[in-house]
């Protein structure tokens, strides 16, 4: 029977990660905050709901058997790394997933990033003690132990919290803008290269074979007529509106992309007129999301039988609202590129 | 032989006018989009969620809002496929309205704004890439399409929003 209590942590908005229960013991008592001179107020919070000791990982040295967590501001170089080599739980503060030379140590069950103070909860079946209950409670002297230590952690943290002026304090929003950039950048070259760089390959690949061996002309005959003018243009659009075929052909979009593929390079070699491009966007994809309907509805937390009406009523709104935009869009093309 | 020979050729031929196009594309394309994608998602950590989520249920109360400011910053701020979690703050019968709404956006928005859709560029790309062929600028194609798409996203809205209530009432009527 231990006077600690186990708390969960969650990742914040952006994070990555846990949950992970943070429960400490006789052993495992010191929340280590590394975060670059201080308490960090999420150590604090963990330190106190937990009843473990949060102690300055700058200051003090604590044995990797005594921590039982870490708490740090990583930006996915380096510190973010170490802790799980070290096999500490760690939590970062900075949203990051894993990253950093060590990020191979990273996984879900010993770190969470993103963490705030309200992502911080008693662990099922923990409920919060009352300070009076605990108060009345005879003390061993490893209590009287702890309780010492909190206080003269206390007394340090009052220290350093008058030592934050204002250069450290621009310091760190530096830093952190900085840190926003880097994390930013990183999602969009892993974006880029999953999610961009594939699909111009296969692009390249199919104006490559389109222009090199003339099925560009065979092409033209069947595409030029339909989409190059507004009549075919609507009838594509009613087509791809029908709710039979809408879903079958939303997947990914894969469809209205090589379309709009053939569509551009018909528009590059003059067979169909500039401005018809604005109707010819949206004649090719009515059925944006006609598979994704209930899905997208779970998402938006609708209940099951809103999802049973609301699969029919987009498919069959689509069937009007298809030829509508084109015909929207027609009239908008007027003067583009002329 | 020189069949044999002018066979080759004229197979890694294609693929050299693939590799071109595929050249063309990577230079012309993807700096500009690495550099517009990473400034947009640090503005949209920057902004943070909830300050977003404050704004949007602003807009909820009026219909030509529900079905255009809102989706559009439904789809900007949480990108394809997130975005639809925005239809929480809606009561269940403009649910598939607003999924309708925000799905149809998550095109027209790449012109302007690659960042909120990137698996799915070329439906936009590809026109677009006729209208780089022929010399001309896109930016009056993306600016339209754009706004042609809030257009679009309302209508679909209103036109969903009505057909679902009177599928909703028809289902009571039956029960």
């Amino acid at each position: 029977m231990s006077e600690y209590k186990a708390v969960k942590v969650s990742k914040g908005p952006n994070g990555w990660g846990g949950p992970l229960v943070i429960h400490p013991t006789d052993k495992k008592k010191y929340v280590v905050s590394v975060t670059g001179g201080g308490i960090h107020p999420v150590a604090e919070k963990i330190a106190e709901m937990t009843g473990a000791t949060a102690i300055d990982g700058f200051t003090s040295k604590v044995e990797n058997d005594e921590m039982v967590c870490a708490v740090i501001d990583c930006g996915g170089t380096a510190r973010c790394g170490v802790y799980p080599k070290m096999n500490v739980l760690t939590i970062n503060l900075t949203a990051t997933p894993p990253s950093g030379p060590l990020m191979q140590f990273i996984k879900e069950h010993n770190f969470v990033s993103g963490v705030k103070e309200k992502n911080i909860e008693f662990a099922e079946g923990e409920a919060p003690t009352s300070t009076a209950a605990t108060a009345t409670e005879g003390k061993s002297a490893q209590e009287l132990k702890t309780e010492a230590r909190q206080k003269v952690a206390e007394m340090n943290q009052g220290k350093t919290k008058k030592k934050a002026n204002i250069l450290e304090r621009i310091g760190r929003f530096m830093g952190g803008v900085v840190n926003i950039f880097y994390q930013a950048g990183r999602e969009t070259v892993e974006q880029v290269i999953k999610n961009i760089l594939p699909f111009m390959a296969f692009v390249s690949c199919l104006i490559g074979i389109i222009t090199y061996t003339g099925i560009g002309d065979l092409i033209a005959n069947v595409i030029s007529p339909l989409a190059g003018n507004i009549v075919g243009l609507l009838i594509v659009s009613i087509i791809c509106a029908i709710p039979i075929l809408s879903p079958v052909l939303g997947p990914g979009a894969v469809i209205s992309q090589v379309v709009g593929v053939l569509v551009g390079v018909e528009i590059g070699r003059g067979n169909i007129p500039p401005s018809l491009a604005l109707p010819a966007l949206f004649a090719i994809n009515p059925q944006a999301g006609c598979d994704f309907v209930p899905v997208g509805l779970t998402l938006g937390e609708a209940k099951p039988e809103t999802i049973e009406v609301g699969v029919p009523a987009v498919l069959i709104s689509r069937q009007f609202t298809g030829p509508i935009a084109v015909v929207i869009a027609y009239i908008c093309s007027f003067g583009l590129y002329s | 032989m020189d069949f044999l020979v002018k066979l080759a050729e004229g197979f890694i031929g294609m693929f050299n006018e693939g590799g071109e196009t595929f050249m063309g594309l990577f230079t012309g394309i993807v700096p500009t989009l690495l550099v517009l994608i990473t400034f947009v998602n640090a503005v949209i950590r920057m902004v943070g969620e909830e300050r977003i989520f404050k704004l949007a249920q602003k807009t909820t109360k009026f219909s030509v809002l529900r079905y255009s400011i809102f989706p559009v910053l439904a789809v900007f701020f949480l990108t394809n496929p997130m975005a639809y979690t925005f239809g929480k703050f809606l009561p269940e019968e403009q649910k598939p309205a607003f999924y309708d709404s925000a799905v149809s956006f998550v095109h027209p928005i790449t012109g302007l704004f690659p960042h909120a859709n990137p698996a799915e560029l070329f439906v936009y790309m590809g026109v677009a890439a006729g209208i780089t062929e022929l010399g001309l600028s896109l930016g009056p194609l993306a600016m339209r399409f754009f706004l042609v798409g809030i257009i679009v996203i309302l209508l679909r809205g209103l036109v969903t929003e009505y057909i679902t209530k009177r599928m909703i009432k028809r289902r009571e009527a039956n029960a």
